[in-house]
Parts: C-alpha cells; sequence; structure tokens
C-alpha cells in the first residue's frame, strides 16, 4: 500500500456522462469525485446499472456513442484530459493510462490476426515498423506465458480462450508500463482458478511496474484480496471511499452494508441425522455424448454418485467442463442418461411411466442460469406462474389466482403487480419470478443451475436469503451447480467438486471450506477469494495452484485424471484409475496418495 | 476444404439453374398469349398456322420440346446439355450469340456505375457515421430525400435534358459509340476492353464518353442504398467493443476507422451482391433511355415478342451470373471475417 501522503495521480470532480434517450439526457454519472495516489490499488464496487463502466471508459476521455461527457473535470498527472487536444489524448491513452475490459474477446477485433492488433496499438506510441510491432507482439504474448506465441499471433479472438484473449489485452495494456491501469471486471465470465491466477500475474507486475489500479467489480472477494483502498458507486455517484479493511469491518453507506450482510453474517449449515432415507439418490450416472462425424465420445459425466436427504442442499462444484450442469439435467431427464441409477424416494427415475412423469415432474424442478431465457417475453407475470398451476393442480380461476398471489409474495415481488410483464424488471426480480414459478407445483427438491451467475452483487445477496429461507421455511432440498463458491458457501449443508466428470471429494461444507482434501479441491477451494482482508491472498504467494490446461474430456487420461496438473504426481497415478474411497476425516476422497495420508491435506486459510 | 465448399457451391447452383429452367419453360408456356400467330398475322389460313407451328417446333407435345431443350432427345437436335440455347425466333440467330452481343453491354455499363458509386458512397457512408450530424451527414439526408423520390429514368431523362440538350456535355442518348465510328473489332465482346485491345483509343474515349450520363445515372440511384447501408452497418461497428478498445489503446483516428470499415463492409457484401443480381435485368429503364442494346433490352424485347428461347436464355444468363456473383461476395466475405472461413 502506497503512504497516504503520495502524490495525486488521477482526480476526477464533479464527472457527469449523458445518455440521449428519447430527447431527454440520462445520466448514468453524475456529479463523481475519486482520486487515486501513485501506486495504489483502488477497488471500485459497485451494483449492476450503477455506471461502474461508463465511468471507467470516461476516466480515459472516452464514452460509448452515442452518449457524451456534459461536465467535470478528469485531471491526470495533473492536466485535464477532457480539455486535451484529440491527439494529445490520443498519445496518452494506452501509453501513460491503459485498460482492460469486461470482454476481452469482444475487445478484440474479429477479422484481425491478434498480433496485427497488438502491434497496431505498439506503434500508435512510438515510430515502429510494422515488423518491429510484430515481433514486439511475439514477445509480449511470450512474456504472459502463451504458449507457442509464433503461431498464436496469427490466431484471431474466436480461436483463443477468454483466459488466454485476456492475458494477450492485458500484455498489451502493460507493455508501455502505464502510470495507471484502469481494469474493468476483468475476470467476469473466467473460472475460478484462471481467475486467481490472472489476478496474480496483474497484481504482481503492477508492483514491478509501480503503476496504479483502479480495479473495477463486483466482487468482494476480489476487493478484500487485492485493493488497499475501496471506492463504492451508486446512482452514479461515490457514495463510500475506506481503506479496505475499515470498509469490511465498518461499512457506512446503506448499500455497502447490504453487500457485505452476508460476509458478516456466515450461515449455519443443518444437521441430518445419518438414517434418514435419501431423497434423490444417484448411483453411477454416465453420460456420453458422441460428436459428429467422428467415433469418439465426449465423456461429460463419468459414474457420478452421491445423494440428497429431504430438506438437503448439496453444492455441486467445478469449472467449465466439468460435467456438473449435465449432473442436474440428467436428474430431471432433460438429458437421458447413458447409464447409472437415479432413484426419487427410493423409486427408479428411468422406470417412471409417462403417464406418472407427470406427477413426478412436478415434485422436481430446475431454475435455468439466464433468468432471460426461460421466460416468455410475451408473459405477465401471472401467466408465467399460471402455466404450471394448470397443468399440475385442479384448482379453480379464483384458486389460482390467490395462489399466484401468495407464491409472488414468498418470493418476495409485489403481488399488485402481477399483471405486468416481466421484462423490465432487474436479473433479481427475474430470478426470483422463475423460483416462483417452480415452487408453484409444490415441489420436495429444485435443481439450481448456476442460478446466481447474471445476478448483481445485492441481487444476489437477496436470491441467497431467499434461497436460505425457502428452505427452513419449504422444508426444500436443493441441488445447487455453480461455480460461485461464495454462494455455495453460503446456501449449502454439502459440497461435492467434479473434476472432468467425477466427482473427487465430497464432504459438508465446512469441511471442503476449510480443509479441501483432494489435490484439485485444494488448488480450487485455494483459487477462492474469500472475502477476508485480513488474510488477502496478495501477501501469501499461493501454493496450490494447478499447472497447465485441463485436459480434452475426449481423450482422457488412463490413470488419474488430474495426473497432468496435479503437483504430487507420481508415477503410479498416471496409470492407475482413481476410486472414490472414504477418507479418515470421514468423506469420501478420489486420490489414493491423499488416502494413504502421502499429501497434507487443508491449505485453505 | 475451401476448394471443396466452392465444388459444393457450383454444383447446388447447377441443379437450381436446372430447375429454373424447367418452371421457366412451363410458365412462359402459361401465359396467355399465342406465339404462333405472331408469325402468320391476323386470320391466317389452317395450314400456314401449322407451317409457322411446325417452324418453330410448338406443334410437338410440350414434353418433347422440354427434351429437346435441355438437351436430352439426340433425335431432335442439340440443346441445353450441349451449350445450345436455341435459336431466337425473331431474330433467327442463336440466343446464346444474341445474349453474347447484348450482355457484355449491360455489364460494361452496372459494373463501371458499381465500382464508380462504391468508390464514392463508402467513403461518404463512413464520414456520415463518424461525424453524425456533421455537414456530410445532412447532405446525405437531403440527397437520399432527392434521389429516392423519383424513379431513375426521370433521372436519366433530367440529365439528358441538363447535360446534352442544354450544356452539350455529353453525346446525344444514341447508344454506345458515335454512328461515324465502327465499333472495335469484337474479342471480348466488351467494347471498352476490345477497343483497348485494338490499341484504339479514339473509340475507346468515345465509348466512355457515351457512357457518361447512363453510368452516372446508374450511380446516383445506386449511391442511395450503398450509403445507407455503410452507414448504417459503421454506426454498429462504432458502438462495438473493439472499436472502443481501440481508442482506448490510444490508435489513431485513421485505424480506428479502418478497423470500423472492415465490421462494417463484411455484412455489406451481401447486400451489395443482390443489388448487382437485381440490376443486370434492373438497368433495363436506363438502357431505354439511352438506347443501348443491353440484356435488359434484350429481354423486355424477347418478352414482348413471346420469343420462347430467348426469354429462357435470358433468365438462364442472368440467374448464373448472380449465383457466381453471390459466390465470388461469399469468397470475399470468408477472406474478410476469418469465423466464416472456419464454418
Ligand atoms: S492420484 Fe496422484 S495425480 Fe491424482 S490427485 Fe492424487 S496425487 Fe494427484
Amino acid at each position: 500500500m502506497p503512504p497516504a501522503d503520495a502524490p495525486l495521480l488521477l482526480e476526477v470532480k464533479g464527472l457527469k456522462v449523458g445518455y440521449p434517450v428519447q430527447r431527454r439526457m440520462v445520466t448514468p454519472i453524475d456529479g463523481l469525485d475519486l482520486t487515486i495516489r501513485e501506486r495504489e490499488v483502488v477497488g471500485l464496487l459497485g451494483d449492476a446499472g450503477s455506471g461502474k463502466s461508463t465511468a471507467a471508459l470516461a476516466m480515459l476521455g472516452l464514452v460509448r456513442p452515442p452518449g457524451r461527457i456534459l461536465a467535470g473535470e478528469v485531471r491526470f498527472l495533473g492536466q485535464d484530459l477532457l480539455k486535451l487536444s484529440p491527439e494529445g489524448l490520443r498519445a496518452l491513452r494506452g501509453k501513460d493510462l491503459a485498460l482492460i475490459v469486461q470482454n476481452p474477446r469482444g475487445a478484440l477485433h474479429p477479422m484481425l490476426p491478434v498480433g496485427r492488433q497488438i502491434s497496431n496499438a505498439y506503434r500508435a506510441h512510438g515510430a515502429a515498423s510494422s515488423k518491429e510491432g510484430w515481433q514486439r507482439a511475439i514477445d509480449l504474448l511470450r512474456n504472459v506465458g502463451i504458449n507457442d506465441p509464433e503461431r498464436r499471433v496469427h490466431s484471431y479472438a474466436h480461436e483463443l480462450s477468454g483466459g488466454m484473449a485476456q492475458r494477450a489485452l492485458i500484455s498489451m495494456a502493460l507493455s508501455s508500463t502505464p502510470r495507471l491501469l484502469i481494469a474493468d471486471e476483468p475476470t467476469s465470465g473466467l473460472d475460478v482458478t484462471i481467475q486467481a491466477q490472472f489476478l496474480d500475474e496483474m497484481a504482481a507486475t503492477v508492483r514491478g511496474t509501480g503503476s496504479a489500479i483502479l480495479l473495477v467489480t463486483q466482487d468482494l472477494g476480489i476487493i478484500a484480496n487485492y485493493c488497499d483502498r475501496v471506492v463504492v458507486l451508486h446512482e452514479g455517484r461515490i457514495v463510500e471511499s475506506a481503506a479496505t479493511r475499515e470498509f469490511f469491518i465498518k461499512p457506512q453507506h446503506a448499500y455497502s452494508r447490504q453487500v457485505l450482510s452476508l460476509v458478516r453474517a456466515p450461515a449455519t449449515p443443518a444437521k441430518f441425522a445419518a438414517d434418514i432415507a435419501p431423497l434423490i439418490e444417484v448411483r453411477d450416472l454416465v453420460k456420453h455424448f458422441s460428436i459428429k462425424g467422428r467415433d469418439k465420445k465426449v465423456q461429460a459425466v463419468d459414474g457420478v454418485s452421491f445423494a440428497i436427504r429431504p430438506g438437503e442442499s448439496l453444492g455441486l462444484v467445478g469449472e467449465s467442463g466439468s460435467g456438473k450442469t449435465t449432473v442436474g439435467r440428467c436428474l430431471l431427464r432433460l438429458v437421458e442418461p447413458t447409464s447409472g441409477d437415479i432413484r426419487y424416494r427410493g423409486q427408479s427415475i428411468a422406470s417412471i411411466k409417462p403417464a406418472e412423469l407427470r406427477r413426478f415432474r412436478s415434485k422436481l424442478q430446475i431454475v435455468f442460469q439466464d433468468p432471460y431465457d426461460a421466460l416468455n417475453p410475451r408473459y405477465t407475470m401471472e401467466d408465467v406462474i399460471r402455466e404450471p398451476l394448470d397443468l399440475h393442480t385442479d384448482l379453480d380461476a379464483i384458486g389460482k389466482r390467490r395462489r399466484i398471489g401468495e407464491l409472488l409474495d414468498l418470493v418476495g415481488l409485489d403481488p399488485k403487480r402481477m399483471g405486468e410483464k416481466p421484462r423490465g424488471l432487474g436479473a433479481g426480480a427475474l430470478q426470483r419470478l422463475n423460483i416462483a414459478r417452480a415452487l408453484a407445483t409444490g415441489p420436495e427438491f429444485i435443481v439450481l443451475d448456476e442460478p446466481t451467475s447474471v445476478l448483481s452483487p445485492l441481487a444476489r445477496v437477496g436470491f441467497i436469503e431467499l434461497l436460505a429461507r425457502l428452505k427452513k421455511d419449504l422444508g426444500l432440498a436443493y441441488l445447487f451447480i455453480s461455480h460461485d463458491l461464495t454462494t455455495v458457501q453460503h446456501v449449502c449443508d454439502r459440497v461435492a467438486v467434479m473434476y472432468l466428470g467425477q466427482i473427487v471429494e465430497v464432504g459438508t461444507t465446512e469441511q471442503v471450506f476449510k480443509r479441501p482434501a483432494h489435490p484439485y479441491a485444494q488448488a480450487l477451494l485455494g483459487a477462492h477469494l474469500t472475502a477476508d482482508p485480513m488474510h488477502r491472498r496478495v501477501d501469501r504467494p499461493p501454493v496450490n495452484a494447478l499447472a497447465g490446461e485441463i485436459p480434452s474430456p475426449i481423450d482422457l487420461p488412463p490413470g488419474c485424471y488430474l495426473a497432468s496438473r496435479c503437483r504430487h504426481v507420481t508415477e503410479a497415478c498416471r496409470v492407475t484409475p482413481q476410486t472414490l474411497a472414504m477418507h479418515a476425516e470421514g468423506r469420501p476422497v478420489r486420490c489414493m496418495r491423499v488416502l494413504a495420508g502421502e499429501v497434507p491435506i487443508g491449505g485453505s486459510p | 476444404m475451401l476448394l471443396r465448399t466452392i465444388l459444393r457451391r457450383l454444383a447446388v447452383g447447377v441443379v437450381q439453374l436446372l430447375g429454373l429452367t424447367v418452371a421457366v419453360f412451363f410458365l412462359i408456356r402459361l401465359m396467355p398469349a399465342d406465339p404462333v400467330s405472331r408469325f402468320v398475322g391476323i386470320n391466317p389460313s389452317k395450314a400456314a398456322y401449322a407451317q409457322a407451328a411446325k417452324a418453330i417446333g410448338v406443334d410437338r407435345p410440350i414434353s418433347t420440346q422440354l427434351l429437346h431443350y435441355l438437351g436430352l432427345a439426340p433425335s431432335q437436335g442439340k440443346g441445353l446439355l450441349q451449350g445450345n440455347l436455341g435459336t431466337s425466333w425473331v431474330s433467327n440467330a442463336p440466343v446464346l450469340k444474341d445474349i453474347a452481343t447484348a450482355l457484355p453491354v449491360t455489364l460494361e455499363l452496372i459494373t463501371m456505375a458499381f465500382i464508380i458509386a462504391l468508390i464514392i458512397a463508402v467513403p461518404i457512408g463512413m464520414l456520415a457515421a463518424l461525424r453524425p450530424g456533421g455537414k456530410t451527414d445532412k447532405a446525405v439526408f437531403v440527397y437520399g430525400l432527392f434521389a429516392g423520390s423519383q424513379p431513375e429514368f426521370w433521372w436519366a431523362l433530367l440529365f439528358v435534358f441538363v447535360f446534352y440538350f442544354k450544356l452539350g456535355i455529353a453525346p446525344p442518348p444514341l447508344g454506345l459509340i458515335n454512328p461515324m465510328n465502327s465499333p472495335p473489332p469484337p474479342r471480348t465482346g466488351f467494347y471498352t476492353i476490345d477497343s483497348l485491345l485494338a490499341g484504339d483509343l479514339t473509340t475507346f474515349f468515345d465509348l466512355l464518353h457515351h457512357l457518361m450520363l447512363p453510368v452516372a445515372t446508374l450511380v446516383f440511384i445506386l449511391s442511395g442504398p450503398i450509403i445507407k447501408m455503410v452507414r448504417q452497418n459503421m454506426e454498429q461497428a462504432l458502438t462495438a467493443d473493439f472499436v472502443l478498445y481501440a481508442r482506448a489503446a490510444g490508435m489513431p483516428g485513421s485505424t480506428v476507422a479502418r478497423y470500423a470499415l472492415r465490421a462494417a463492409m463484411a455484412p455489406s457484401m451481401t447486400l451489395i451482391g443482390i443489388l448487382y443480381g437485381f440490376m443486370l435485368g434492373g438497368a433495363v429503364l436506363v438502357e431505354s433511355v439511352f438506347s443501348l442494346p443491353g440484356i435488359g433490352q434484350y429481354a423486355v424485347r424477347s418478352i414482348l415478342a413471346f420469343d420462347y428461347p430467348a426469354i429462357q436464355g435470358v433468365v438462364l444468363v442472368i440467374t448464373a451470373i448472380s449465383l457466381v456473383v453471390y459466390l465470388l461476395l461469399d469468397l470475399l466475405h470468408a477472406i474478410i471475417d476469418p469465423r466464416l472461413a472456419q464454418e
């Protein structure tokens, strides 16, 4: 952290950005004041619609068309950017003031090779030949750890993974050793391990070069682990500015207090007697997808077994490609499993006759990731909930209306607004509506498939609270599929960790989060950014990181699936297929070395 | 990979052409017209009528006529498959030869018009999008009001009135070359190319002089939709993340504009192709005003005369050219946009 009297680098005063909407000006940024000192890492926290991204761009004097900067000053190194000539501004951008954005692949031109773009950016700030620029692109890509940069410079944006594209952008942004790096949600959409790796690299590079960072984010974990100071943006203004630790201990503004409420009041998991009959039981679930035109198969799910008791919530975590989503779909027979047994209250789902399928469906529901996709845009809220009522109940019209009102009330939506179309609602309210629809049939079990991934922090807090309340009041059981570990920690009683279609570890939430045993679980949880500013990740070098990339689910390794990336790998691991067996601490783990006590467990704070 | 796509497209094109040929074959025979009566006048004798019908071959059963046309009945003579489009009933010349004379005139005309229109309209559309509300943008708006409000022959006549009659800059609207001049020795059929090949610059400049007004009319008409399309696609490209990012990286204005244009041109390709295909037949009004013996004129003449083989030939050739143009533009599109090439 820089000393409090370090010289000012950026000073924003009374910034106002307007967009013409139907002949009126709306002002998403309305009187923003902000300062950043040299070498300081400032987190800009704000909800969806708070104007974070608009603010980040405006710091470079940029506005997305057709918007305009209406008033204010953006003083950078003493000069007001908004009064600078276009050429003067251009010379600063990309040199002293660099930007990385949310959607790295979108920030790259889809029709030009990345090398050409990096070279163009380089040549924008100094006379270099096209050949020198090209060479520079290769060097930069090599510096950020991209394999085979000579080949990669010829790739197009769509041929890069999100993580790789983001690394290419950061190589570009940092190549000029900018005084200030503005990073607008640079890791949204990346898997946790890649996110942590990326943020670590960014923090390390910036420390080396002495740049300052404005890190725009919605993620408290990122703030807690990487930022010196937090500023909170709300309705276009900064409503709070505090050192990170103070912010977590004593948030001032109502918005800050709300988003922090979960961090400050951790959930208490329910306890279950061991002998309760399971509600859902899955045994050796396997799902293959065949690839068109080839005789190979994708092993999406590879022998998964677990049980969920009534009123229990099981978290299924893992990164993209782990098969967790497919498991959820198999459970409701939205996709047909290749093999394996799924039982609901002891009855095999595969044996359910079409006539009974409807009753079965009414007891098992699913809520999807994208609340917009799942709703028919022409339906009113009332129509949305009436649909399942028509199908699964024989209530009369008045009864249905009353039930719709009750359900809306239950999920915290105003029943008086049932005649409105949900289009204007935010993602949080839409997701509540989806829950209300799922509840209409009186289910016992809901599969929640990444339900929080599009929610803003505030909506997420409310949504998590809703899930906890419904679980307690209605005795619902959940299968909670998510890569959002913070939410999982708050909602789930037990957690299963998946890697490449297999469960590698199952335990209570506390066990898995506090003492992950399997090397993959250790890496995953180690990359989880806990919103705890007392144990900052930047202060302790991470140890459990995995090497390399996830193998293709088409050509799986013969032995342990993690062998190519595991720090504890031995020759035996590479040839011995691993099985899930009971660990001494009383939970199943799929690693012979952990089971034999040869690998230290834990490692996450 | 690329070659396979091209071959597949060509194969599909051939099937399309065959289907279209058969469809047109029946459609023209559904026209409420009797081609024979055009040859024998009013109230012919039965024998004269029968003889005329025999001469043009419509006395045979329809299936025989079709097979003959397609070239599947060797006893009847050569047909489509042997590269024979039949003989025009009006000019008595092979249809292929008629088309070979008329088509280059139109191709010359509209290709020139397209090239000039693109050279003028693309930068204008770009500028209008780069500076909304600026001078160019306003001028485009006014032009749009004018150009779109009148049909092209009206503009053609107006141009003739102003530039030939009033100002005397342009030649009279009476064809491609000065009647005093003789056409260049035919090699490709394209007068401009042939005159250059013959080294006859006088004729070449005379041709350009005669093409000046018709090309100008088409440019005037074509620029409207092209400007509008480029402007729209540009506007969209300018709000794209990669353009914003290029700005944030401090790239010069010219580079930013190039980034946006590249993204804007890709979707414009398709429309340009469609416009070109449409103009092949759609230039007929301009051809008429300037008495250019192009394919449009030939098509109209054939339809009015119920000249079945000629109609068939024109439809076939125009469609074939359109298909080739689409294919070329799609290939160009794939070169510009690597995401398409991958598929
Ligand atoms: S079996 Fe070996 S390679 Fe696999 S996780 Fe355990 S230690 Fe690592």
